[in-house]
């Protein structure tokens, strides 16, 4: 069976102008969107620019818009369009060229965050001759993992209407990043990560409009995460006013 | 990292809702407010006519009673149920409970949330079935 | 062109790259120094293949097990064609490395005491391997790479392309990159350069690979004299979806799962594997959890013998999760539940899953010595794209993860080392083969002349590796594939790119990668076609040549880069310091060894 897929180019080096262009190809039940991209690039038009890597749904690379809801390329399928199919690189991004966008904004906001174990005064330090690892119930784990299995697709970003308003927003991926640490029993950074949470371009850009957690491909609900994360600064805004001291927003005692 | 991300997109469009179903009922549950507002002004004006006497009172009991504000109230009554609704459904995710180690489900922590609402609305039909 | 001037550049961002830059940032404040550490990579870091890891990653842990045994399983494993040196070093820092990770974040899997919890995993004789549910390698590259964001010293090229080392006088001094975002040409001045590039499963059709999995920094090393080594071992995984290839974790296997053939019968007994473990109580080194090499041999007799289903066009075995119960499946194998539900439409807690052997690792590489170093002076190599010498014919599941964490550490460490009292070269020396780099890809682009399609060139090349170098191998099958990979080679000399622009030109990468892949093709086939005998993941149907041969061939192959010319193989030695060889049984059979 044949189908036929649009797709916005943008090529800025031939013309300023973006335009649309068809491509019809013959899929099957298991055709994804990624295998018709491919089709294209090897037998259609060898200059179609998109990215792409696993075609198993974990690097995060081929997040595109799908008749306007961002899809990663590999886990959509073909079969579950009738109608038109229109593929354009991801909102709320700028765009370098045909379906490959600019994520280094998204980066900014990641690395922002301190998206890293912060122990800084440990009760047993690391020592590579008598090695010892932090204990975790399988409980704490829960607390945080399902923060932690995030792609970094930036899927969530072009769903996000307060990112696309305004793209100094840390966003949904960095901030559920930023409260994976935040939940995790080992960490004891929360409050150097609550100056950048706790502030309007942090959690309180988040109106919890929701589609963020809806588009996500690994269920990793950043608008729980980032709401959640509301809870928290608004506890450290609290602790600090009764204590006068912007500094004892720490709220996880040793676990 | 020897890239800076200077190029910025135009913002959005004022219109950008208008775009997806999800976006629509997300204004929608924004905009439940307004009905709201109407609803929390008559509750206002009606207590200033207590304050100012019987006459001010009766007039505020007769504008009440018109079939407009009748409906705006009733469309207010509608608003407040699908806030509630949306509202609920959030709250296990803003603040999941757990009991001992394990994460209440989802929709226990919603039903919990409805049977506080009949609750709270059995407990005022008695008080005003007791006056 | 712009240059900027770093003390370590290293080439790959995935688990070693990332893992060699966070080595070389300690090494350096340890001895008080202030380097400055590039990573270049064609993509994002965490894009990076390593992600795709899913079962997990092995270090002795419990009290019952010991350094010995993890070293026997791993040189049996490699049917004695490791470095037993590297070996040894390997088991004795893989501890520290896992512990190492758990300290900057990585979600280890636990059990109720809150200690790591460890899984049995195929051709290991105790559980060892550490995991973070089936998603392993995604946690294991996304810890790294958050917590190298704590390094300011480490500056990351992401989406930069590296061309070309740049070598003067047998030691490197630099790297040449292609932005990819503009087109541009860079040049890193550097003391010393790791490489970092993961393997070549690419070269093949069928795998379980991404598609950046090309090989381009094995072929960099190999066109600047350094040996490629052991190339001709290239491992199927036993348990890939068919159509895809996309992996399905040997984790299922060591969690109980079992294959069956088309007649619902347990077919691996039949290839010294047995005798049959019991439902649900599997055992290490038995039946399913045989290793890689041995289970994908067993699936081609199976089918040959016609004892295979089908699935859409390809013949398949089943791989049957169903005995363990959904809480089990659901908590231990979220991720499979999730591609088999997607990529073949086959929910594993109903119906067994159909599976069939893919391309899935380069056990060969850059030739390496145990301190991670090439024979280019400040050249050094760490994870899939080099050949330290521990994986041997054959890698044991789980071990590559730890790998890229003791010999990314190891390497980084050591570039760090010798940075500290290294001069960089002078910069006209790399002007120079940087402008060689720039009049290649203006020909590679050149619209005024007609030239060979990289499409076709490119499925002739994972055609012919795939006929020649499968499972099985014959002398006339691999002659012929190495034939066929030297036309391709001459061919690819006229090839063209058609896309004229000069940013994210995909095109021109897709053209640069296969000609690295054609170049170590060409080793890989060589090594296989002149290794006459059958050895771990190299099995041969050609008489008298169906078993292991150590009087003559219990050597290391090196291919060696000649240009245009046909490349040349040498023979090594192997360090058999600790183990003699011996047989390499499992099942009952290897019940009897000290193993």
């Amino acid at each position: 069976m044949n189908k036929t897929i649009s797709v916005k180019r943008y090529v800025p080096d031939n013309a300023a102008e973006s335009y649309w262009q068809a491509f019809e190809l013959p899929v099957d039940d298991s055709t994804s969107l990624l295998d018709a991209l491919n089709h294209i690039k090897e037998q259609l038009d060898s200059t179609l620019s998109y990215r792409w890597s696993c075609r198993m749904a974990i690097c995060g690379s081929c997040g595109v818009m799908v008749n306007g809801i961002p899809k990663l390329g590999c886990k959509t399928f073909l079969r579950d369009y009738d109608g038109e199919i229109r593929i354009e690189p991801l909102a709320h991004f700028p765009v370098q060229r045909d379906l490959v966008v600019d994520m280094e904004i998204f980066l900014e906001h990641l690395a922002a965050v301190k998206p890293y174990l912060i122990d800084d005064d440990p009760v047993k330090p690391f020592d590579p001759q008598a090695p010892e690892t932090y204990r975790q119930s399988p409980a704490q784990l829960a607390r945080y993992k399902q923060f932690a299995n995030c792609i970094n697709c930036g899927l969530c970003y072009s769903a996000c209407p307060q990112f696309g308003l305004n793209p100094e927003f840390r966003g949904p991926a960095a901030i559920a990043l930023a409260h994976r640490y935040n939940q995790d029993s080992r960490d004891h950074g929360k409050k150097q990560r609550m100056a950048e949470l706790n502030r309007h371009e942090g959690v309180w850009s988040c109106t919890f409009v929701g589609f963020c957690s809806k588009v996500c491909p690994k269920h990793v609900d950043p608008a729980a995460a980032v709401n959640q994360g509301k809870v928290e600064a608004a506890k450290h805004t609290l602790i600090a006013l009764f204590k006068g001291d912007e500094m004892n927003g720490e709220g996880k005692a040793h676990e | 990292m020897n890239k800076t991300s200077s190029q910025r997109l135009p913002p959005l469009k004022r219109n950008w809702w208008l775009k997806h179903r999800f976006f629509k009922l997300y204004m929608l549950r924004e905009a439940t407010v307004l009905p709201l507002v109407f609803f929390l002004l008559c509750l206002m004006a009606g207590m200033v006519a207590l304050v100012q006497g019987a006459d001010s009172w009766q007039g505020w009991v007769g504008f009440m009673g018109s079939p407009v504000v009748l409906a705006l109230n009733l469309l207010a009554l509608a608003a407040s149920l699908y806030h509630a609704a949306t509202f609920f459904v959030l709250f296990p995710r803003v603040m999941p409970l757990r009991i001992a180690g394990r994460s209440l489900p989802d929709n226990m922590i919603v039903a919990g949330q409805w049977a506080g609402v009949v609750v709270v609305a059995l407990l005022f039909f008695w008080l005003l079935g007791r006056a | 062109m712009r240059q900027q001037d770093f003390d370590i550049v290293i080439v790959g961002g995935g688990g070693a790259g990332l893992r060699a830059a966070i080595g070389a940032a300690e090494a350096a404040k340890e001895q008080g120094a202030s380097q400055r550490i590039a990573m270049l990579s064609k993509v994002y870091p965490m894009r990076s293949h390593t992600v795709a890891a899913e079962g997990g990653a092995a270090a002795v842990t419990s009290s019952d097990d010991t350094h010995q045994a993890h070293f026997d399983d791993t040189v049996s494993g490699g049917d004695w064609l490791v470095e037993q040196g590297v070996v040894d070093y390997f088991v004795h820092h893989a501890y520290q490395e896992l512990v190492q990770m758990e300290r900057w974040g990585c979600p280890w899997s636990r059990k109720d005491d809150g200690q790591v919890q460890v899984r049995r995993f195929g051709g290991m004789k105790t559980a060892r391997t550490w995991f973070a549910a089936d998603k392993t390698g995604f946690h294991m590259l996304h810890t790294l790479f958050q917590t190298s964001l704590k390094y300011p010293e480490i500056e990351r090229f992401d989406e930069y392309f590296v061309l070309d080392l740049a070598v003067h006088e047998g030691a490197v001094i630099g790297v040449i990159a292609l932005q990819i975002a503009t087109g541009e040409l860079t040049l890193l001045r550097a003391k010393a350069v790791i490489l970092a590039t993961g393997g070549a499963g690419r070269l093949f059709r069928f795998n379980t690979n991404a598609g950046i999995v090309t090989g381009d920094g094995m072929a960099m090393a190999y066109r600047h004299g350094v040996a490629l080594r052991d190339m001709e071992f290239v491992q199927y995984h036993p348990t890939g979806l068919p159509g895809s290839g996309i992996l399905i974790t040997e984790a299922c296997r060591g969690e109980g799962g079992i294959l069956l053939n088309k007649d619902g019968y347990r077919y691996l007994q039949d290839y010294g594997l047995g005798p049959e473990t019991p439902l649900g109580q599997p055992e290490n080194k038995y039946m399913e959890l045989g290793p890689r090499d041995k289970l994908s041999q067993a699936f081609w007799q199976e089918q040959q013998a016609g004892r295979t289903g089908k699935f859409g066009d390809s013949d398949v075995v089943y791989l049957d999760l169903r005995h363990l119960g959904e809480k089990t499946i659901l908590e231990r194998l979220p991720f499979i539940c999730e591609l088999a539900k997607s990529y073949i439409n086959v929910d594993p807690v109903k119906e067994p899953i159909p599976i069939r052997p893919a391309v899935h690792y380069t056990m060969g590489g850059i030739e390496t010595n145990p301190q991670c170093e090439t024979s280019i002076t400040g050249l050094y190599a760490a994870g899939e794209c080099a050949s330290v010498g521990l994986h041997g014919a054959n890698r044991l599941g789980s071990n590559s993860l730890t790998e890229l964490l003791v010999f990314g550490r190891l390497a980084g460490e050591q570039a760090s080392r010798r940075a500290a009292h290294t001069e960089w070269a002078d910069s006209a020396l790399l002007h120079a083969q940087a402008e060689r780099q720039q009049a290649t890809l203006a020909r590679l682009c050149d619209g005024n002349r007609s030239g060979e399609n990289w499409v076709d060139l490119k499925h002739a090349m994972v055609q012919a590796m795939e006929s020649g170098c499968g499972i099985y191998r014959t002398e006339e099958s691999m002659a012929q594939a190495l034939a066929q990979i030297r036309k391709l080679r001459a061919r690819y000399r006229e090839i063209r790119v058609n896309d004229a622009s000069k940013i994210f030109n995909t095109e021109l990468l897709e053209c640069l990668e296969l000609g690295c892949g054609l170049d170590i093709a060409e080793a890989s086939c060589l090594g296989a076609l002149e290794r006459r005998e059958s050895r771990g993941a190299h099995q041969r149907l050609d008489e008298g040549m169906q078993t292991r041969d150590d009087v003559n061939y219990l050597k290391h192959s090196q291919v060696f880069y000649q240009g245009e010319a046909p490349a040349r193989l040498h023979w090594q030695e192997v360090d058999v310091r600790f183990s003699a060889p011996a047989e390499r049984a499992y099942g009952d059979a290897g019940k009897g060894d000290k193993v």
